[in-house]
This record gives C-alpha cells, structure tokens and sequence, in this order.
C-alpha cells in the first residue's frame, strides 16, 4: 500500500504539477500596477480599443534592471540568479537542494550545451579537479566548442519550423536549405550579438545590398546576411493550391506567425481574421504587420488552371553582379564556340562536340547559390485588411507598422502609419524588433535561452507572452537576464555562461519528502533542478558517441540515413526526394540529417522530433511503447549496439569485468557497482548461453552486444539528472 | 443536463506528457481510479476517456478511397446526365478557370436497392446489398481541386499542412481501449501511400503520442516490432529484464520521478506487443467461409498492370475488424496508392471506366463483407463506418490532363457523396443533392466540416468543445467557421 501511495504522490507532484501551475491566477508576485496574470482571460469584443489594463500588461513594460535581491539568510555574495532564486525561495518559507554530485553536474553541462555525453575521462578529470576555478573551466571549454552550435541550433531551427522539403503533395526539395542551417550554427558558434542575428536573418538581403554599396566586396558579412534570409523560405509550400492569391497570403502568414512567435513570443497570428481574441492586437495591426513582408518575391508563382507551379525567385547567386555577367558571358562564348565547330566538323567529330557543348551548358557557375528572400522591387503591393481573413475581400488600405500597443499612442491613432516606408520596410522591422527598447525580445530570448537549462521557462510557455500564456514564475529574474543580455552586447555566449555558472543550475534533482515538496511539487519556485530526458537529437548522437561511431564533421548538404522500406512505403512513391549518403556521413550528428516533411527519421519523431510546420518553441516529451521498440530494435541501434561491442572488446581488456566496467564507463561515465557488476556477468553469461543453444557464431560476443544494447536503453543513459 | 453541458476537453495544454502504454500512460488510468481526476484530465494521454456526448460509436473505421471516387457512377444518379450525354457546357475545372467540356453520361447502370430504395450502380454489386444499412450523404463540398491539399484537408480538416488529423483528435479526445495497440491505425494500400504521406495521419501540433500507426497486413506490421536477425523473445527477454534490473537501482536513487517508472513500464508493454500485435493481425484465427467472404483468396488479375483484386483491400477490412473488437479508435484504411493522376488510384482522369474496372472489384467485396461481418458479431452498433475520398469528379469527359483523349473524370470538390454506416447512423437514408447534372452540392449543402462535425458527434465528441490549445488558439478540428452536425444522417 506505501509503495503504491507513494507513486500517487509522486506521479501527482509531477503530472498535476505542471498542471497546477499552468492554471490561471497561480502567480502570487504580482507587483505594482502590473498585470502578471489574469484569471481566465477576458474574452475582448466589441470595437478594438487599447485599455489600462491593455497598457499595463507585464510583457509590453519596459525592461527593468532591479539589483539582485539581499537574502536574509547570510550568503557570501550570491550571484545574481542564485539572489533571485533563492529570494523567491524565502519568501515562500522553502528550502534548496544542495549542489548535484560533480559527475551529475558535467554530463548535465554536456547534454544541455552541447548535446554529447562527456567522456568517461573528462568526469574524472573534473571529479579530481579540486581548483575553484574547474566548474568554469569546463563551461567554457564547453561554449567554446564547436559542438555548442550543432546543438543550440538546433533549438533555433525548431522555432523557425526548419526543414528542407516543402510538404504537400510534391514536397518538393528547398534548394540549399541547409546553407541557413549552417548559417545558424556558425553564428551561434561564433557568438554573433544577436540582434545581429535578428536583423540578418530579418533584412539580410537589403544589409548586404548596403554592404556591397559601401564596396565591402571582400567581406563574407554580405554573402552570411544573403543566407540568413533562406528563414523567409522555410514554410510548407503548396504548388498545387487550390487558388494561388489565396496561397500567396497563406505563405505570408505562416512568415508572420513565426517572425512574430519565435522573436516575439506573441500570437499575432491569431489576427488574421478578426481582433485577437485576448491580446491586443487588431486585424489592422496583423495586416500592417504583413505589409512588411508584402514586397517579397513570392515563394510560388502565380498561375491558375490547376496542375503544379514553379516557384518564384527563392534563390540568389553569392556572387557580385560583375561575377555573374562574367561567368554567364563566358559560358554563352564557350557555347557559341562549340556550336560554330560543329558546324564544320565531321560526323565522328561532332560527336565529342555534342558532348562537349553538353558539358558547357552544365557546368555549373563557379560560386555557390543560397535559399534567399528578394523583393522585386519598384512599386510595392498595396495591404489591406482583408475582412474575414478572405484574399478576395480588401478592406481598409494599411502601412507598415508595428501593432499600436507598442506604440504608446492613443488607439485613436491607430490607423495612422507609424512609419512611413516606400522600400527597406523589412530593415526597419529588423530594428525594431532587435531593439533594446522592445519589451519582448531580449526577454523571449533569454527565457528560451533559461529554458533549455531548466527544461521549463521562467515563462513556462515560451511561444506567448499574451495572456493566454503564463506569467512568469521570477519576472525580476527575467528582466535582469534580459537587460543583462543587451548590455553584454547581446552576445548570449554571456548569457549561458551566467546561467550555468550559477548554484541554481548545478543543483542537484533530489526530491525529498518535504516542505519543498509538499509546497511547491511542480519546482516552480525552482528549489531543485529537474530531472530531464535529453531530446531525440542527443539520444541518437549519444549513442553514436558511445560506439565511438560519431563523424563530427560539421556543415554542408544534409545526409540521407538508410531507412528500411516499410518507412518508404508511406510516401507516394518510393525513394521519392531522398538520397543515398555513404555510412561514415550516416554517422554525423542529427542536425545535419535531411529534414523532409513527409519522410521523417522514425527514430528521432518518436522521441517527440520538432513537427517542422509550426514555430516550436518547446517540444512534448512523451514516453511510450514505440519509443522502447525503436531503442531495442531499430536497425540504427543495433549498429550502434554493435560497434560498442566491439568498442568494448577492443579497448576494454579481455575478460568479461573488464568489459562490464569498460561499457559502464563509456555508455554512462562511471563504474558498475558490485551488485552492477554481479548482474552484469550474469546478464552476459545467461545470453551466452542462449546464443550458443541457438546455434549462433560467436555467442560471447552476441552476449557483449546485447549487453551494450541493454546499456543504450537505460533511463540514466538519456536522462540528465 | 443536455448534451452541451457535459465538460469539455480542457483547454490548455499539458506542458508534460507522460506516458507508458503503447501511446498513453498506465499510470494516468491509475491516477484516474484512485480519484485524481485532476490529473488524468490534464494528461493528454490515450487513458479512455468517457465521450463528451451519450455514448454512440465505439470506433470509427474509415474507408479512404484516394484519388477521388466518381460519385456520377457510383450513388449520385442522375437521370439528366444521362439524358444529355455529349452535350458541350462551360465547366468550371479548377477554381475559376472555366472551359468548354462536354457531358459524359455513366455507363454504369443504376438501380435501387432493398427497402429503402437507395441507388446504387453495377459497379458495386456487393455493396448495393447493403443499401439499407447506408446513410448516403450526396451533397457534400470542399476547398480544394488538387490532391495534396484536399486529402490533408480530408484527414484534418485544412487545406495546409500542419494540422492533426481526425485519428489524432479521436486519440486526444477519446483515448484508447487498448493500451496494448495504438488508437490510431492506418493501413495503406500496397501501391504506396497516399499524396503527401504520413502528414496525412500526423498529430500536428499536438503530442506524437495521437499520430497515426501505420500497420502493415503483411511481413512485421509495425516498425521494429521485433528484434533483428536471430535474436529470440527469449534473449529479448532477458534483455528487457537486465534493462529491468539497472533502472531499478536508478530509479531507487531518483524516488519520486514517475517518468522514469513510465518508461520502465514502456518497455513492458513493447515486449508485449510482439504477441500482442500479430496476434491482431492473426487471420489464420479466422475461418474459411470469412475469408472467403472478403475477398481474400482472390487471384491477382492480369488484365491490367494495376489491378490487385479484393485480396489486400479484404485483408485490411477483416484486420479493421479485429482491430475495434480489440478496441482501437480510429482505422483508416487506403484504397489506392502511389502517385495521383494514374490509374493506380481512384484519380480516373485517363478514362473512368477503366478505373472503375480496377477499383470498384478491390473494395466491393471487402466491405459488403466487413459490413456483414460487424453486423452479425454485433460490433455495427459500435462501429461507425465511413466511405469517401478527398473529392468527387466531374460530369463531364476531361481534356485538362489527358492531352485530348476522352473518358476521364477531372476533380470535383464542388460536389461529391460520402456515405456512413454502423453506430448512430441513420440506416437507408439518402441526403442531399447535387445539381442536375451531379456537378455542385444543391440541396441540402454541406461543407467537409460538417461532415467531420458528424463524424466527431457520432463518437461522442462535441465538434465545438473537441479543442486543443496551441498558437494562442482553441483549435477544432472543424476550424473557426461553426460547423454544423448532419442531422439528417443521424438516427
């Protein structure tokens, strides 16, 4: 009877923890005039109107720096999170967890930073590194390492619905997606400010446009900017839909809603018909929003009558204007040429001209082509707001302009244009939104950013900050994060860094009967660190590294893993957009695998992969049956399985207690315990026993490979705790 | 209390999903009888769940004839067609992009059936025995003309991509009856899959947990069902209990965490479904005479390169069958594959007859058998069935794709028959009409969401409160737009 109440106890602290909190009214810190949180949400109606209550929202404030709060209980000097945290925690009367072990502490640092278990090694280097300085050392050697990008991007990839076909019923391939993606991970590596990153990937194509002017020719900074607008080509695209006009605003508002959603954490979209329902933002701001984007080439071109479309201009040459009239003048005088020869050449002769003149057509240009957005310039398309949400029925004519709300100006003002634009409309979004001054950037990021550290937010949904959102649990702490984060310079290497250095990260998850527990069973007063299981990514790369069969090599086109032909099967017709990629590609790292929208790793989509159609911010975590199958069963566990083995026998000794410790310490960074051990020898002895009864070669070391499949499968191998 | 005071599905969204079962949680079901209601209804997990509405259909099985069946020489009779065959009209082929077409009668011989009068034409003479079972819904309309888009909007209610579909809602609104299957099923024709593929039986934005299956008839039906290679249940076993052994001592310095407990019992119900799902899949359990009555046994024609006959279209209506006996939600079952546009599914553009030659003989039988079969076990009162495809076809002979050559059927959204059977259904009823020439939905119209809005309320579900929070929004499978439940067709 204990056990069973006590898994009630638990199961409640954890499946109705979250619940509770993601009920209304639950935050208690409201401070001030401001609106932390409304229970239920007004439903709003009637005329859109801005109110008080509108204007004193707690995500459309400025961004207050407060000092970090001063304990009662005397702490020599805390840093600023672990003031804020633990300040929470006074006031409620609780209690924090002492720090996680040192092995615990490391191989949370690698799942969450870089995606990768430590090395066996590396633990124990930390382990024994008594200096003060050694925590520090290995955050930095970690946010130095070009492993950070891969796996940070791929957080930003989930946000902006990265993948690299278009759905429907082609699904087409993008062209040179993956140049965004690298485009991605080498900013994230290279620290670039991220307002940098807003405006490049915002207006990169009109930055590079001013780069060129001013003749910086020479500087990679155009052609980066050229790349990081692939983002504007990365939605599903229809080339069959059932009327293009309609289409065309379909395809700006799914760059709405994620522009809006992963930069801004607001659900503008919700506009598009009617007033939002709860948030302020009219169907007039949402229309003068999308005329931002009004001027952009389309991704398809206009047709009617039925049957598949081209696309318009999605990609550009990264090359000067004078290197493409060069390159094209050249090849048409090499085709002249060829074409004048065969004129007057032999029949035996004109043949290796025909293939000679073949050759001179293909040969492609000498630069590389990226996924872009482009504008066609000259007058642009008027907005309207289309009442309804319908194409065909053009309401009121509006300008660019962020919502009003962000505009502190009387609602009867609305209808003006806030900013004037006849070109560069989408530059001067890019600088709004990378503002210091916008209330929700800086904070948006650097909740995401704590997020990915603590598996919820301080905001725990991370895609709205409206009210249909919830508040957040420490907002102080979220504003000084946030301001923190523009003074550094918007570099959010800093940012990572303040967070994992804090005692808040590294304590450890121990959940012990008490106040704590009993108070607060869904931690959101953060007096634990939660236990997480790593994402489908870090699953399939860990269990690369643990074989030893990873290839880190980094960037370029995406690779295309074996998949068996019942996955096939599924598409219209088999083998359809997908490549072959050799075995050593096969083993790179997840984020460098093709993201096809109707082919999707069944591996990495049962453990709960982003769904690539809508900007997400945080992903489910599910655990079930299917999962194990892949795990146990999957053609990609079973090679990994193998190599381990293999790993194993080769470097571990040559008895069996050699392995055991060996696997143990690869696969999870420590050594078996006795009783480990014990189970272990006799795991690999029964399995023996039953491979050589049937009959099969080599019994001892399918008994190894079971045992290394066994290792992958643990809980501890894919939680980080 | 009526209908509409029941609770509703909650609105937000769980931030956590918890499971174990094969798509749920065992231990949200056992939150749920200790009385933590609270919990379970927060989970979005597949734990049954009881129907928002009084109880109608157990299970759902759809019969999904892709490409676009031709209502014209199926159900929709229509006298004046007949009558003006070869006449030239303007024909509004994709949205409005109209042309000089000429009518094409069917060839099909139309005749009512049984008690209620239902008319049925020779292409399905199996079927047509079970008119009375039948509510014929003729005045249906869509969005779109072409495939991608129309079958996703079929599944999940929206012309774009992205959305989850019906199984998904049925998993998240309903739950499953067995933890040991999957709530959601689909089978796919041995052709290939459907346009666009699996985003048509995906969860979209919600939980993977609610995504369609896919179940093979034949070899292993589920992915990675078993272990490669030579491995036995038996070493699997140990494997799993060794696996047993080293997350207990975890889990023992983690009390507290039921995930980790979850996933403990995950790879439980794994080993289980070795048995557990061929077993499902099992016809040997299945006599001569019901085999026979499906079709199942039926050589492969050689007339045509892409007619397979009744066999595999039979083999996956009996394991629907089997399927809702062991209580899975929702069956999706696909008739025809491949690429659109050939005759390799219901897409008749390159002559109707011909197509109809090769499809109407693989589903024919199979379902006048799965009818039969449902109705004598008892199991048509708790099943609902549903026949149709993404679209209808056009009266008149196509040119558009077919480079002049006549006897096709282009695509028709405007107006095409679906019909339902089994739980709640109002038996040997025919519901609305097309216009005379069977072109547009005439009489008593009804968009695609109202057809989801009946299906939903014949599982209990109200289309209304059936919601799902995500991107700001109480999303419905019906969309923004009120759908309206085709009372006509309901008992």
């Amino acid at each position: 009877m204990f056990a069973v109440s006590r898994i009630i106890v638990f199961a409640r602290f954890l499946c109705v923890a979250f619940c509770l909190v993601k009920c209304w009214g639950i935050c208690s810190v409201a401070s001030e005039a401001i609106v932390l949180s409304a229970s239920p949400p007004p439903l709003r109606s009637g005329e859109f109107q801005l109110s008080d209550t509108d204007r004193s929202w707690w995500a459309f404030q400025p961004i207050r720096s407060a000092a970090p709060p001063t304990l009662r209980k005397k702490t020599p000097t805390p840093q600023p999170i672990d003031a804020f945290t633990r300040s929470a925690l006074e006031a409620q009367g609780l209690s924090h967890n002492l720090p996680a072990t040192r092995r615990q502490q490391i191989r949370r640092a690698y799942f969450d930073v870089i995606g990768l278990p430590p090395s066996r090694e590396v633990v124990v280097a930390f382990e024994q590194d008594r200096s003060p300085l050694a925590w520090e050392h290995v955050v930095d050697s970690l946010l130095g390492s070009p492993h950070y990008g891969e796996r940070w991007g791929r957080h930003w990839l989930d946000l902006v619905r990265f993948a690299e076909s278009n759905g429907y019923e082609r699904d087409g391939a993008k062209p040179y997606a993956w140049r965004y993606r690298d485009y991605v991970i080498r900013s994230l590596n290279a620290d670039k400010p991220y307002d940098e990153f807003i405006r490049e990937q915002i207006a990169g194509d009109e930055m590079a446009e001013d780069l060129l002017k001013q003749g910086r020719t020479s500087d990679a900074a155009w052609k980066e900017a050229l790349i990081a607008t692939g983002v504007y080509r990365l939605h599903v695209w229809d080339d069959e839909p059932d009327n293009t006009l309609a289409a065309e605003y379909d395809d700006l508002d799914d760059v709405l809603v994620t522009t809006s959603t992963a930069f801004l954490g607001v659900t503008l979209g919700c506009a598009r018909c009617h007033d939002h329902k709860y948030d302020p933002f009219s169907q007039s701001d949402y229309y003068s929003f999308l005329s931002f984007f009004r001027n952009i080439e389309p991704y398809g071109q206009h047709h009617t009558g039925g049957g598949g479309r081209g696309t318009g201009g999605i990609t550009k040459p990264l090359a000067l204007p004078s290197e493409i009239v060069r390159w094209d003048q050249e090849k048409a005088a090499r085709v002249r040429d060829l074409e004048k020869q065969m004129t007057s050449s032999t029949p035996q002769g004109k043949k290796a001209l025909e293939e000679a003149l073949q050759k001179a057509k293909d040969t492609p240009p000498p630069y590389d082509v990226a996924l872009t957005v482009s504008e066609s310039g000259g007058v642009v398309k008027p907005t309207h707001v289309l009442i309804r949400g319908r194409f065909d029925s053009p309401g009121q004519q509006v300008h660019p302009a962020f919502p009003v709300i962000f505009r502190h100006e009387p609602s009867s003002m609305s209808s003006q244009p806030a900013v004037t634009l006849s070109s560069g409309r989408r530059r001067q979004l890019a600088e709004w939104i990378a503002s210091p001054s916008n209330p929700l950037t800086a904070r948006v990021i650097a909740n995401r950013v704590w997020q990915h550290y603590f598996g919820v937010g301080l905001v725990r949904t991370p895609d709205d900050f409206g009210r249909t959102g919830e508040a957040p649990t420490h907002p102080q702490l979220l504003d000084y994060l946030a301001s923190r984060l523009v003074l550094q310079g918007w570099r959010l290497k800093a940012l990572h860094r303040e967070i994992l250095l804090s005692e808040t990260y590294r304590m450890s998850t121990d959940v012990r009967a008490g106040k704590a527990l009993q108070r607060d069973e869904g931690n959101q007063w953060l007096w634990r660190q939660n236990l997480r299981r790593v994402e489908s990514e870090v699953i399939r790369d860990s269990f690369l590294a643990i074989s030893g069969q990873l290839n880190t090599k980094a960037g370029g086109p995406s690779v295309f893993p074996s998949l068996p032909k019942e996955v096939h099967g599924t598409q219209d017709s088999v083998g359809k957009g997908w490549g072959e990629s050799s075995e050593s590609e096969q083993n790179r790292r997840s984020v460098y695998l093709f993201v096809k929208r109707a082919l999707k790793l069944p591996l990495l989509e049962a453990f709960d992969f982003a769904n690539c159609t809508s900007p997400t911010g945080m992903r489910s975590i599910t655990t079930i049956a299917p999962q194990a199958l892949m795990a146990l069963n999957d053609e990609f566990s079973q090679q990994q399985a193998t190599a381990f083995a293999h790993r194993v026998q080769r470097q571990g000794g040559t008895q069996p207690t050699d392995w055991i410790r060996h696997a143990f310490g690869l696969s999870l960074q420590r050594s078996p315990t006795a009783t480990e051990s014990r189970q272990s020898l006799g795991f690999l002895s029964d399995q023996t026993n039953r491979a050589r009864a049937a009959g099969q070669q080599d019994p001892e070391f399918v008994a190894l490979r079971s045992f290394c499949l066994s290792l992958l499968n643990l809980n501890e191998t894919i939680y980080a705790d | 209390m009526t209908a509409d005071d029941l609770p509703s599905i909650p609105r937000r969204r769980f931030l956590w999903e918890m499971g174990g079962g094969f798509a749920g949680l065992a231990l949200a079901s056992l939150l749920e009888q200790e009385g933590f209601g609270a919990a379970s209804a927060a989970a979005p997990s597949t734990t049954p769940k009881p129907p928002q509405l009084p109880k109608r259909a157990k299970s759902c099985i759809f019969l999904f004839m892709f490409g676009g069946p031709s209502q014209l020489d199926l159900f929709d009779y229509k006298p004046e067609l007949q009558r003006r065959d070869g006449q030239t009209i303007q024909n509004e082929f994709r949205r409005n992009t109209k042309t000089k077409a000429v009518l094409q009668a069917s060839r099909r011989q139309f005749r009512q059936h049984g008690r209620s009068g239902l008319w049925c034409s020779d292409a399905f003479p199996h079927i047509a025995q079970h008119m009375d079972k039948l509510a014929v819904i003729k005045s249906l309309y869509s969005d779109s003309f072409a495939h991608g888009s129309a079958v996703l909007q079929m599944n999940s209610g929206r012309i774009l991509q992205g959305h989850p579909s019906i199984g998904a809602w049925m998993s998240y609104g309903l739950g499953t009856l067995n933890q040991s299957l999957p709530a959601y099923v689909v089978m796919l024709d041995p052709r290939g899959g459907p346009t666009t593929g699996a985003p048509n039986w995906s969860s979209g934005y919600m939980p993977a947990v609610h995504q369609g299956t896919v179940l093979r008839t034949t070899g292993e039906p589920i992915l990675n069902l078993r272990p490669p290679g030579g491995k036995s249940p038996a070493m699997q076993r140990r494997e799993i209990d060794f696996i047993n052994q080293l997350n207990a001592t975890h889990q023992a310095k983690h009390p507290g965490f039921s995930e980790l407990q979850a996933r403990i019992s995950s790879y439980e119900l794994a080993f289980r479904l070795q048995s557990t799902a061929p077993e499902a899949l099992d016809l040997k359990q299945e006599d001569a005479a019901t085999l026979d009555m499906y079709g199942i046994h039926e050589p492969k024609p050689d007339w045509h390169p892409f007619a397979q006959g009744p066999a595999p279209f039979g083999r996956q209506c009996l394991i629907a069958r089997r399927l809702v006996e062991r209580g899975v939600r929702f069956v999706q079952l696909y008739s025809g594959g491949g690429g659109a546009g050939g005759q390799n599914t219901w897409d008749g553009h390159h002559g109707i007859e011909e197509n109809l030659k090769i499809h109407c003989p693989e589903v024919d039988r199979p379902i006048a058998a799965l009818l039969t079969d449902l109705e004598r076990r008892g199991l048509l009162d708790e099943t609902l069935v549903v026949w149709g495809g993404e679209f209808g076809r056009m009266p008149v002979s196509e040119t558009f794709n077919t480079g002049g050559k006549s006897g096709g059927r282009d695509h028709n959204p405007k107006g095409f028959t679906y019909w339902m059977a089994g739980a709640g259904v109002k038996a040997g009823t025919s519901y609305g009409e097309t216009d005379e020439l069977g072109e547009g939905a005439a009489v008593n119209r009804h968009h695609l969401r109202d057809l989801h809005a009946t299906i939903l309320h014949l599982m209990g579900l109200n289309p209304q409160h059936l919601t799902y929070f995500f991107g700001g929004l109480n999303n419905r499978l019906t969309g923004v737009v009120e759908p309206e439940v085709i009372r006509g067709v309901v008992a």
